[in-house]
Formats: C-alpha cells, structure tokens, sequence
C-alpha cells in the first residue's frame, strides 16, 4: 500500500465559508422537523388520555366525552368526522381516528407521512441515520402489520412513535453538522413544541375549570397530573413543586419555567435563538419579523409573573400566545422560503 | 439447495454441468450448502427490511399498487473472475471513446456522413439528434460523460454489446447500495473472495464533473438537477447528490440572469457551475427544446452555448445511442479509432433499410423488435413468445415507420441461479457496467447485473418485474501473496509520551 502524500501547503482554510441552502430544502427541512414533533404530541396525548381512563375508571359518560373531545379539540379536528356510534366506543374510534385515519389532517399517520415526504425530498441534506430513523418510524405505522400491534397494546404503539421522534430529534443534533439546515430544524421544533403546549393549556383549563366544584379533589389531582403528562412534564414538575398539585402552579411551571425544555417559556427562547443565528448565515443585517415576535415574546415571559397570567386568565394568556407563534412562522416562510 | 437445479442447455454462470460450479463459484456452492435454505431466507427477509427501511426504491407507472417499490433484490451474487473482466473493460473504454468521437464529429464536421460510413438519412431521421447543439463548444469536448452499456452472453458464453445508454443511464445507486446490503447481511461470504471495491464510484463522478467547470475555482458549485420526487429514479437522483456532497435541485430552483445559471437559496442567488442533469433533453429548457416543459430551466441551453454552465451528459447525445445507429458503432471504432471493436455487437437489422424490413416482416417469429427510442424495455416485441395479433400490430407499426425500429435475432441469454421460493432456479441475466469519461476513463469494476425474475423472461428491465444482484468482479490473483501481521508497532506508545485513556 502506498502511502498517501500529505500536503505541506493546506489549499483549503479551516473556517471555510458556510455553503447557503436551498430556499425549497429550508422548507422542506422545517415542515419535516415539524410534522415529527406533532407526530410526538398526537401520540402522547393519545396515549395520556387512554391511560387516563384506565385509571379514572366508569366515568360519567359526559366526562368521557370531554375527555375524548379535548384531544380533538387540543387538535384543532373536527368532531362531527369522527362517525356516529355508542357513547362506550367512542375512545377507541377518536382513536382510530387520531391514529390511522389518512384524510385526517392531523392523524399519525398523515403527520409520519408529511415528515416522510419532505425528509424523502431532501435526503441529501439529512444524514443517512436521520433518514432511515423517520422511514423506519414511517413504516411502523404504514406497514401491514400496523393495525395489528396496535389492537394488540395501543400503548406500546404510542410509545414507539414518541420514542421514534426523540431518536430522530437526537439524530438530527449529532449526525447533523450545525449550520443553517440545523437551525431550521430547531425553529420547526420548537415552534410546533410552543403551539401544541399552548392549546393543551388553553383546552384542558377551559374544561377543568368549567367543571368547577363537581370535581372529586383526587380525580382533580389525577387530571392535572394528566395534563402534565400530556406535556412530558410531570417528573419535572414534582421535583420543583414536591408533588403539590394546583392549577396555577402548573400554569406557570408550563409557561414559564426557564430550564426545562418542554415549557413555552425555554421553547421561545431556543426559537428566538435560531432565528437570530439563521439570520447570522445567511448575511441578512435586518432584523425579519420572526425573530422580532419571538423576541419580543422571549421577554415578556422573562419578566412575567404567574399573577400577570391568573389576572388575563390562563385560556387567554396563552391564545395571545398562539397567534404570535402563528405570525412568525409565516414570517418564516416569507422571509426564506418563498422564492 | 442445488438438487434440482437444471442447466436447460443455456449458458449457466454458476454451473457447467448440474452439480459442477465453475473454479470461481466453488467457494459460493460450498457455503451456501452448510448454510441451508432457512438461514438463506432469514438473510433474504434482513436484505428486504433494511432496503425497505433504508428507502431504496424506484417509482412504477401505471401501477396502483402504490407509486414506490423496492428493487428486488436477488441475495445470490454474480462472480466475474478477473480475466473476463479485463476484455470487457478494455471493450467498454475503446467504445466510450468512438462514441465521444462520433458526437464530436456529428455535431461538427461529419466525416463519417461525407465517407459514407454512416448513412446522413438516419441522423438527420433521429428524433434525438438536436440541431441546436451543432456548433456548440461543448466543455473539454465530451459529450458521453457517463455511459451504462448493456451486455449480455449467448448460448456459447460469449459478451456481446446489447445497447449503449448515453444519455441518462440510471441503476448505479442500485450497484453501489447492493453491495453495502450485501455486506450488511452476508459479511461470511466475501471472506472466500477478493472482491474489487466498488464504492469510489461517486468520488469519481464528481471529479468528472469537476473536471468540466467552467470557473478554474476550486469550489465549484454543482448540482444534480431532477425532476422531482414523483420520477422513478429520484432515489437515485437523491443518492447521487448526497454521495458527492453536492445540491439536488429542480427545475424550479435555477434560474437564468444574463446567461448566467444561479439557484434560488436562503441567502439570495448562487451561481452554479455544472448541473449533472438527469432531465431529458426534450424537458431541458423550455426556449429551446419543448416549450411546454416545466421541467427545465428557461435560458439554460444559452447559459450552456456561451460556456457559462457545464451540463453532463451534453444535449444531443442520444444520436449516438439511438438503436438505429447501435448497428454502425463497430464502423465507428473502425474509422475513428483504426481498431476492431473488442466487444461485438448482436447483429441488427434496420427497418429503415428496404431489405432488412423485408426480412424483418418476413421473420417476426424469431425476432425481437425494438423501437429505436424507447428504453425501459417499452416500445418492444418479443417476436418468439408474442401472439400472432401482437405481431401483426407490429408489422403494421414497422409499415407506417420504419426508422422508429430495429430487430435482432433472439439471444439465448445467460442464466444465473436465483433463490425463488427456498431454492434455486436458473433465470436469464445482463450486465451493466458504468463508464465515466473526465480527465481518463474509468469502468466501474462491475455493475449492474439485472435478473429477469419471471420464469423463462427474457427481459430484465425493474420495469417488467426485474429484479438485480450484487456483482463482484474478482481481483488478478497474486500467487505468493503475504499476510499481513498484527502488530501495535506503530502506535506512538513507545516512548511513554502517549496519554493514558481516561478511566475511573
């Protein structure tokens, strides 16, 4: 074998020039990372409220209902599409509805093969380990088999979806080098992550307390607990509140909490940040409107204080939220990935 | 494994007889029969989820079964020993070369029209032969960057040229992820062999593209444009980009400024150098070739004519690889080169010429007919197998235009044992090696061996149920060779100035 000569001049610089990227991958790349994380939160609340009622056991059929119709509306799905049939059934066919259901914009399944399809138009920005990671999670649940494993323990199937996201998540941070095509991914993420939070809070309070006084203090207890878990949350929340459960403590620990990566507050932070860093890459000395709303946002929950929520009260609070978040994904696409 | 394998009085790859491998097959019977048919099939359902989960796939027309297939992959490799493959690679070099020299030639000075060597009225009849292209400078004077030509083997054994593809060739991602496959689940096999790497493929590409930059930068930009994710290669378009590090783009995401091509990106526009195009020509640039194209880019071939952009292959190459003119290209070799051709083409007879359409009509029962632009194995007749209705449409097909087909007598294709159904059965295979022609030529020690999958099936395209296998072309053997012995001798702890790994 001979050996390979080395150059004693290097012809290249080590801090090369960052390569730009394709407008049309950008969004291939955000609606890729975002579709897997909604993937994540359509399959934890399923799997959330399913346990739920397990644990809750007979409940009123009216509750059940609530129940159920929370994840469509936390969704934003109609309900009139999910068919008639007896109260008893009506889980299992949200279920059905949430999971396999093709026409169903938000089902699993439609969510898997939105991320698929633009992962597959972009393979050459992604690493091989991301891809194969969000094709093999895309024939979990397409192939034949599917229905199948998932009469046989819908738990285990949920799981392997949320699993399969954190795996691609955890992909896309190292096999990924962090450029331009990362931080799209990030924004992507936690946008989506910022959204879906949010309308949990808003669903589960305007029912909760609604309910009011009716509430049973341990069946109260365990639907705060399910609305932490619906959040991945409730480990976390235990260690910082020692297991007290209150409404506005959970408010506030989901809005605001400043560490913990599931919180809206940590979330627009990360947002924030990428903005500001893609803006960075590409050369652009403006500051777009994305990163102006987050930022803007980013300090609003800096200073907050959980009174400020109670007294604007929590549904509203975090609407306000919601309709920021909206503006600056568009401004997103306006600034980068229309062409 | 091989108790009822049958011969048929084909050329078998593997066997001579039933029972007798070939020398270079041996090592392959002797571990497939310890191994058994069960523990073959467990490796056959591991090949099948990791293409699945690896999303290697091509796209089907017309089929409802859904849009994205697998490749079906046959687990038994296709062992070529190291002599054998010296001929063809010599063959495949020599004919890249007149081929390259034939474009040249066409689209400028056409000595072989003036010398009769070619008849014009087929060139000038040649739906791919682009009159905007003559002229035109094209980047180091090659056309033929990248050539997948298909050989086959009669009853005797012996290579023959079936056709060249040079326009698109496609296929080659399918070589290189079934080796990788290959590896994957049969490591135990390579052991018996010295396998020629095959996995420098894409490092070559692109510095054959390199090679064609406009710009003396050592950056250039390139990119590989596709027709998007609905084609059914776009598997491969995709491959191709991320082996070489370089963009995929679409129509859609270049644009022309003042004969200038640039890509649409986050940070503005950016000038690209050489667009490894796998777009047809007639979709290339709606200006210039088919106006209802959104395929293309507006402008392209003006950024190309003024040597702003490299495209490979060039336009108009298909005149080359046009069936009609496949019969002249061992004249070619003869008048460009002063050689014979070194790999023989199956005799053919042009329907375009009054005698040979006499004959062909005459003779549909034993022919193939192939029309001269389609590929894919469309566009064909099966002469010997067709039914009489199917053969009179034909004819009547030749009738109305006879330069759109060429007929070949039957080749009794070589046979290669497929695993169907826990054994093996003989089915009918070609071979498709890769050549790239930059700076020099390099062959592709290889290629793309496809198996016609059904029984008794001469044709071997994915598109009519073929299906591929590994293809391992052997290295020279070198008698006296050492083995290498393990030793940690030059690892820099001798002296004691290597730190220790950390550890608790």
């Amino acid at each position: 074998m001979s050996q390979i000569p080395f150059p004693t001049v290097p012809k290249f610089s080590a801090s090369q020039a960052a390569r730009p990227m394709m407008a049309r991958d950008a969004d291939a790349m955000f609606w890729m990372s975002r579709y897997v994380e909604r993937a994540e939160h359509v399959a934890r609340l399923l799997l959330v409220n399913s346990n739920l009622l397990i644990d809750v056991g007979d409940l009123a059929p009216k509750l059940l209902q609530q129940q159920w119709q929370s994840v469509l509306t936390i969704m934003r799905t109609e309900p009139a599409t999910t068919g008639e049939g007896p109260a008893r059934d009506l889980g299992p066919r949200i279920a059905q509805y949430m999971t396999f259901d093709g026409d169903n914009a938000n089902s699993l399944l439609t969510c898997l093969s939105r991320a698929r399809e633009n992962a597959r138009g972009i393979r050459e920005n992604i690493s091989a380990e991301m891809w194969e990671a969000i094709n093999t999670l895309y024939w979990s649940i397409r192939s034949d088999d599917a229905p199948a494993r998932f009469e046989e323990s819908p738990d285990d199937f949920y799981r392997q979806v949320m699993t399969g996201s954190m795996l691609f998540q955890g992909l896309t941070d190292h096999t990924l080098a962090h450029d331009q095509r990362w931080l799209f991914t990030q924004l992507a993420k936690y946008l989506e992550r910022i959204d879906v939070t949010c309308r949990v809070i808003e669903t589960k309070f305007s029912i909760l307390q609604s309910a009011g006084g009716q509430m049973e203090a341990a069946l109260r207890n365990i639907q705060w607990m399910a609305v932490l878990r619906s959040c991945c949350s409730i480990e976390a929340y235990r260690r910082h509140y020692l297991g007290e459960m209150d409404p506005l403590r959970v408010a506030s620990f989901l809005i605001l909490e400043r560490s913990f990566p599931r919180s809206v507050r940590y979330a627009v932070d990360m947002a924030h940040e990428a903005t500001a860093a893609i803006r960075n890459e590409t050369g652009t000395l403006s500051i777009d409107p994305a990163e102006r709303v987050l930022g803007r946002l980013n300090a609003q929950l800096e200073y907050a204080e959980p009174s400020e929520i109670l007294k604007e009260g929590v549904p509203a609070y975090v609407q306000k939220i919601q309709s920021e978040i909206a503006d600056a994904g568009l401004a997103v696409q306006k600034r980068y990935f229309l062409y | 494994m091989f108790d009822q394998y049958q011969v048929d009085g084909l050329f078998d790859e593997m066997f001579v007889a039933p029972g007798h491998p070939r020398p270079h097959y041996s090592a392959v019977a002797s571990r497939l029969k310890v191994l058994g048919s069960s523990a073959f099939n467990k490796r056959v359902r591991m090949a099948d989820v990791t293409f699945r989960n690896q999303g290697i796939t091509f796209t089907v027309y017309n089929d409802k079964r859904g849009v994205e297939k697998i490749f079906p992959f046959d687990l038994m490799p296709r062992i070529i020993p190291a002599n054998e493959w010296d001929l063809i690679e010599r063959g495949l070099v020599q004919r890249i070369t007149a081929l390259n020299l034939f474009c040249q030639d066409i689209y400028r000075d056409q000595r072989i029209l003036r010398e009769n060597i070619v008849p014009p009225e087929l060139i000038y009849g040649a739906k791919s032969f682009r009159r905007e292209m003559f002229h035109v400078n094209v980047p180091k004077n090659i056309y033929i960057h990248i050539c997948g030509t298909d050989l086959v083997r009669d009853k005797n054994g012996a290579y023959f040229v079936l056709e060249d593809n040079g326009r698109t060739p496609s296929g080659v991602s399918y070589v290189l992820e079934n080796r990788a496959v290959m590896k994957r689940v049969f490591p135990t096999l390579f052991g018996a062999y010295r396998v020629r790497a095959i996995e420098d493929y894409p490092y070559n590409l692109l510095q054959c593209l390199k090679h064609l930059a406009p710009t003396k930068s050592d950056d250039p930009a390139i990119a590989v444009l596709t027709p998007g994710t609905y084609n059914s290669a776009y598997f491969e378009h995709s491959f191709l980009a991320r082996q070489m590090g370089v963009e995929l783009v679409e129509g859609r995401d270049l644009i022309v400024d003042n004969a200038f091509v640039y890509m649409r990106t986050t940070a503005g526009l950016r000038r690209v150098d050489v667009i490894y195009r796998r777009v047809d020509d007639d979709f290339l640039d709606p200006l210039c070739f088919r106006g209802d194209s959104a395929l293309g880019v507006a402008g392209l071939m003006n950024a190309y004519r003024c040597g702003n952009v490299a495209l490979v292959n060039a336009p108009g190459t298909g005149v080359a690889d046009d069936k009609a003119i496949y019969p002249f290209v061992p004249d070619m070799i003869k008048f460009y080169l002063g050689q014979e051709a070194i790999l023989p083409n199956v005799p053919t007879y042009i329907c375009a010429r009054e005698s040979d359409r006499k004959y062909v009509l005459e003779n549909l029962d034993k022919l193939v007919v192939k029309s001269t632009n389609e590929s894919g194995g469309y566009g064909m007749l099966m002469g010997h197998q067709a039914a009489q209705k199917e053969r009179d449409e034909f004819a009547e097909l030749i009738r109305e235009d006879p330069r759109n087909y060429i007929a070949q007598p039957v080749v009794e294709l070589s046979q290669h044992p497929s695993f169907i159904d826990d054994r093996f059965e003989g089915r009918r295979i070609d071979l498709r090696p890769y050549i790239l022609y930059g700076e020099k030529v390099i062959v592709m020690p290889g290629g793309l061996t496809r198996v016609a999958l059904r029984k008794g099936s001469l044709v071997v395209n994915s598109s009519q149920g073929g299906g591929s296998k590994d293809t391992w072309v052997l290295e020279e053997e070198e008698p006296g060779e050492e083995k290498l012995p393990i030793t940690s001798g030059q690892l820099p702890v001798a002296d004691g100035s290597a730190k220790p790994i950390a550890a608790r």
